[in-house]
This record gives C-alpha cells, structure tokens and sequence, in this order.
C-alpha cells in the first residue's frame, strides 16, 4: 500500500540515470577517438597547410590531375577561389612566398573562374574592389619568379601516380601568358569612385581576341622598392585582372615582367565628390595584344 | 529484496527505463546528432591520407632539395620523427595488401619518397639551428 501512490517517477529517474550512464560511457568511459579521418575535417589553418602542400607537390611535379585530386579531399567549395585568396594571404603574410607562388600557380592552372568574374569594363562604377584583398597587395612582399620560368617548371616528370594513374597535360582555362606580341596599353585612365576606400593601381590584361588573360605577372617599381602581382587571383574580378595598393605620395612605374610597353607615374591622385569631400582615385589601365 | 511482485515489477520497469534511457542517448548521439570530425589535426589523419601527404613533401622535396623544410612539413603529421613518419609511409605504400584492388602507388612514388627517406636520414637538425 506504502508504493501505491508514488507515480511514474521512478520511471523518469530510471531515465535520466540511464541518460548520464549514456553520457558517461560516451565521454568518460569511451571517449571519441579522433583517428582515420580525412583533410575535409582538418582545422582551417592545416587545411591551408594541406593546401599549400598541393600546390608546392603540383610545382614539383606538374600534375594537375594528381593535384585536383588531392584538392577534393579537402572538399572546397570552390577550390580556385579558395587557393586564390590563400595565395594573397600568403603573399600579404610574407612568411612563405615559395608557398604564395605555388598556390598561385595551381590556382592559375587548376580551371575557369566563376561566370560572374568577369570585369565588363572599364567604366568608373564597374569595379567595387574588396578593401581586404587590396589590402593585401599593399605589403611588402616581392616576387620575383616570372610567369615563363614557372611555366618551363610545370614538366610532367611522372607518367603514374597512385591517385592519377595518366598524365594529362595542363589545360588552359582561359587565356594564359603566351609568346605572341608583346602587351601595348590600350586605356589608362583615373576613375573616381568614392566606393574604392583606398588608391589603386587596377589592371586588366587581355589577348588579341579581347579575352583574360590570367597569370600574367606584373612588376611595379617606386623610388627604393619594387612589387610585383600576377593577375588572375582575385576571381570574384576577373581572370584578367589584378591591383595594387598605392601608397600616397609615392610615384610608380608599371610593367610588365615579360617585357613591354611600361606606364609612369602613377601615384595616388584624390577626387572630388559632389559634396566636396576628398577621396583618392583608381588608374585603371587595360593592356591589350595587338 | 523485493517484498512482493509489485517490487519486483517496479524495479523491473525502473531498469527497462534506465535501457531506454541509454538507448535514447545512443540515437541522438549516433544518429540524430552525431559526431562530426572538424577541426581536427592532420596526426589523426586515416594512413593513406598521411601516406600521401608524405608523397606529396617528397615530390616538393625532390625539386627543392631542401631537407629542413620537408621536416618542417612533416612535423604537422604528429610527435615521431619525420624519418619515422616517412618510413611509416613507405611500410604502408610498398605493402600492396594495403589497396586490394586499387591501384597500388607506382615505383616511381616509392623512389622518391625512398629519396626523402634517406636526405632525413642524412639531415641533421642541431646543424641547422641558428645560435641563440
């Protein structure tokens, strides 16, 4: 008669100790083991590691098949976007410019940019750049390795691999760097568009057929420094394009490293607004084979 | 223990709720809920997927010639050695048990991991550490 009256409690009880049993056994008893996982579940910073591992075994070896491959592991979402922006950190970071230059070459090699990268022109409200990725031009990093002796590197040295068992031969995903004639300026002008917060040097390099043209490297010179930026990375913009962060007061020159026609004198140059506030323009310069 | 069979159904019922208890736990944790593998680090990496990675410093390795940086790459892969990490590699590549039906890794990827194997062998770190 004493146990009549005390209800389903004990049930719930029965519950919860079997809950934190449960709990127990899962974290104390048992704990998860992290063991055979995969690089799609590596934290972000050895996924770049991983990355730059790809890209710096792709330089070595040539194969973009092998290389695609071992980016899928990782499961991207957009594996040319991604390496693109790792190499600009890289660059800007200035710890590894080997590593900078292999993403970029992969990047470069690995397949078309999205529909939307395109720069339609080159008409003032055309281009809101990204003050991040801008900014990240404007360190002091120099690369020197030119486009044509990274390409003469890119030798398949292996007919097999494991992941890849044939060798296929780099595709060209737009335009590339070729031994045609050599780039003319074709436009350069000072666009003012006060949604660019800071001076720019932007370039769009196009072939005789008026497309992109990526990987093209870029030299800039200034009194005591010299810079230098491949077009092609920042595909949110375009295969063709690239930019330079200007510092003001600073005057440089632009050229490219394959030889051509330079441009001088480039430096910040403020705008006006209506209002009568004071901004800094953007050179926009188009380079063109004839 | 138990006075009467009411006891001893009660008690029974407590248990079976105690199991239903741990059996709830198990689906949420297994199924409803269960444990994604994020932010994990590349030592937990499955063998294959390390044995790669280990291809992958040898490839760079044999263009760059530079055995400090292949130890450096190695050393994201755990706490041994980069030799033992890399001999651990060629054990798993050369066993063609490892890839059943796959396609085991080609002479040409063993030798040059082979090559890695014997510059870290060679590599003596203390010699590369600048003087405090």
């Amino acid at each position: 008669m004493r146990n009549d009256n005390r209800g389903p409690w004990y049930l719930i009880t029965g519950l919860v100790v079997g809950i934190i049993i449960g709990v127990l056994v899962a974290w104390v008893v048992q704990p998860v083991n992290y063991t055979n996982t995969n690089p799609a579940s590596l934290r972000a910073d050895y996924k770049d590691q991983y990355r730059a591992m790809i890209a710096a075994a792709y330089l070595a070896n040539g194969d973009l098949v092998r290389a695609k491959d071992r980016l899928k592991q990782l499961k991207d979402e957009d594996p040319y976007r991604t390496l693109a922006e790792q190499a600009q950190r890289t660059l800007a970071e200035g710890t590894f410019p080997q590593d900078a230059r292999a993403l970029g070459m992969l990047a470069i090699a690995l397949g078309q940019p999205p529909a939307t990268a395109s720069l339609p022109s080159v008409a003032p409200q055309g281009i809101t750049a990204s003050p991040e990725i801008s900014a990240t031009i404007s360190s002091g990093v120099t690369v020197t390795t030119t486009i044509s002796t990274a390409v003469a590197t890119l030798t398949p040295t292996r007919p097999a691999s494991t992941l890849a068992p044939t060798f296929t031969p780099l595709p060209t995903r737009t335009a590339t760097p070729t031994q045609g004639a050599p780039f003319i300026v074709e436009e350069q002008e000072l666009v003012c568009d006060p949604n660019i917060k800071e001076p720019l040097i932007q370039v769009l390099m196009l072939d005789a057929a008026r497309q992109e043209v990526s990987g093209v490297e870029l030299v800039v010179n200034w009194d005591g420094g010299e810079n230098s930026f491949f077009t092609g990375l920042k595909p949110e913009l375009g295969a063709g394009y690239a930019d330079f962060s200007m510092t003001p007061g600073v005057v440089y020159s632009l050229r490219l490293r394959s030889g051509g026609q330079p441009v001088s004198n480039l430096s910040a140059t403020e705008c006006e607004s209506s209002d009568g506030s004071r901004y800094y323009g953007t050179w926009r310069l188009v380079f063109i084979q004839p | 223990m138990w006075h009467n069979s009411k006891d001893m159904s009660r008690w029974f019922r407590f248990f079976i709720a105690i199991g239903l208890g741990v059996a709830l736990g198990l689906i949420y944790g297994w199924l409803i809920n269960p444990v994604e593998f994020v932010d994990v680090t590349p030592g937990t990496l499955r063998v294959d997927y390390k044995s790669d990675y280990v291809l992958m410093v040898a490839e760079a390795y044999r263009a760059e010639q530079d055995a400090a940086m292949a130890a450096r790459r190695l050393s994201v892969l755990g706490n041994n050695t980069p030799l033992e990490i890399v001999r651990a590699a060629i054990l798993f590549a050369e066993d063609p048990q490892n890839f059943g039906d796959k396609l085991a890794y080609p002479d040409a990827d063993l030798e040059t991991m082979r090559l890695l194997e014997a510059a870290l062998e060679a590599w003596n770190p203390i010699v590369e550490t600048p003087p405090p």
